[in-house]
């Protein structure tokens, strides 16, 4: 447990020496959200509105979570003497976990400035948000792992990574939907349930597989 | 798998279960049935290889977790080569799957949920392939591409078997259609769709197995 927090700290405070990863990627948000706010000037559905939001999470996670364990890959080693894959998955999927939901929470924020909100029902738009961030994290921190032992680890995030996350994306994408088209939580639970125990599969998945990926 | 690879009997089985069914599966009566009419034949090679792939994917996951239970280059090819033949079941299932569709929905490629997300599970493999493609390190590889395979195939579980019921399909089964049922429990059918589903199985497994032999004695041949 020791281990997990000092390990957390470590890594918020890399991000905190280099700011240039978290701001990088704060001004890729918000040039991906400007642009979007240029071609759809005309007003948009609030269908299009919600596709695009997850879209924009989901581009915005990739980049982010990929220097989980990419940047990693020259300490991997010094780590591996230290302490147990366990608690170094540990402290990564709460890291991930933290950035992409503060990514989340600006995209949404340049969204509502820039693009206009269209829903009322905040508190269970914001659950199902989270949990689906929850998913998205787990499961790049997991890819992420894989694929940093590759020549290729940007385009293999990618590629490994979109097939895992989908259910992730699609149950997600249409319980925020269904919210914002103005249904309530009733009307959603089960979907919320389902994706809920989505992500509890994927960490416990990411729980059982690491050790094996992470010796090496 | 090791049985497999040694025994001969389950191979006559596996011809004689597929000369059945393609013969008496293209001469027997069906059901009329409005808009399928004689297109349901292809229940009975359409389906299977769905049945096919998903069993040859879980014999390739047990493969992939011996592999890390117990690293060694035999587990790793029979894995891996359990998933190229599923990838190449799947490929099929899809093509005829398109073509089914193209008489009775009027269009190869209609959104439905369960197309979806087989051509998700199918990019899942290639993915697999392609990872397997960047590592040079074998051992890595073995164990890398193992531990893609569990996650992966556990991912996929909730897009081809839960997520499509969730929503209106044009496949029986889910949504508003008729259930299965409908041409299923007509017991001529029913009497060459399972023989049918064991023997496309099967001979998934001897072609698997083929590779596999020719895999082990490479494998001998280098060491």
């Amino acid at each position: 447990m020791n281990n997990v927090i000092h390990l957390l700290k470590k890594d918020f405070q890399l991000d905190f020496r280099l700011k240039y990863p978290f701001i990088g990627l704060i001004l890729y948000l918000f040039s991906v959200v400007f642009l979007l706010y240029y071609s759809f000037s005309l007003g948009l559905k609030t269908e299009i509105w919600n596709s695009l939001l997850w879209i924009t999470v989901l581009f915005v996670a990739t980049n982010a979570i990929a220097k989980s364990f990419i940047q990693e890959t020259n300490r991997n080693l010094y780590y591996y003497f230290i302490s147990s894959p366990l608690a170094i998955l540990t402290s990564k999927l709460i890291y991930s976990f933290c950035f992409l939901c503060t990514l989340c929470v600006i995209s949404f924020g340049l969204f509502s400035i820039l693009l206009g909100y269209p829903g009322n029902n905040q508190f269970w738009f914001w659950v199902n948000l989270l949990l689906g961030c929850l998913g998205i994290s787990s499961a790049f921190t997991m890819i992420s792992a894989l694929s940093s032992k590759t020549n290729s680890a940007g385009v293999m995030m990618v590629i490994l990574g979109f097939p895992v996350i989908l259910p992730i994306i699609i149950l997600g994408s249409s319980n925020s939907n269904i919210l914002l088209l103005g249904g309530s939580i009733t009307d959603i639970s089960d979907n919320l349930m389902t994706l809920f125990s989505v992500d509890l599969v994927i960490i416990a998945l990411a729980y059982i597989l690491f050790p094996y990926s992470w010796r090496s | 798998m090791k049985k497999l690879i040694k025994y001969n009997w389950w191979k006559y089985i596996c011809v004689c279960l597929l000369v059945y069914v393609s013969t008496w599966g293209l001469l027997s009566d069906v059901p009329r049935l409005p808009i399928l009419n004689e297109t349901i034949r292809v229940l009975h090679f359409h389906v299977p290889m769905w049945f096919g792939m998903i069993f040859l994917f879980l014999g390739s996951v047990i493969y992939s977790i011996k592999q890390l239970g117990n690293p060694s280059d035999r587990n790793d090819l029979i894995s891996c080569e359990l998933a190229k033949i599923g990838t190449i079941f799947g490929i099929l299932g899809i093509l005829t799957g398109m073509f089914w569709a193209t008489f009775t929905w009027g269009e190869p490629w209609s959104s439905d949920p369960k197309q979806n997300a087989s051509a998700v599970g199918l990019l899942i493999y290639f993915a697999y392939f392609f990872l397997r493609g960047s590592i040079t390190d074998e051992q890595q590889k073995a164990r890398i591409s193992a531990v893609y395979n569990i996650f992966a195939f556990v991912a996929l579980i909730p897009l081809l078997f839960i997520l499509p019921r969730m929503t209106d399909s044009l496949h029986p089964g889910n949504g508003g259609n008729p259930g299965f049922n409908a041409y299923d429990l007509d017991s001529s059918l029913r009497a060459i769709f399972y023989p049918a589903v064991i023997g496309w199985t099967l001979l998934g497994y001897w072609i698997a197995t083929l590779k596999i032999r020719k895999g082990l004695i490479e494998i001998k041949i280098d060491a």
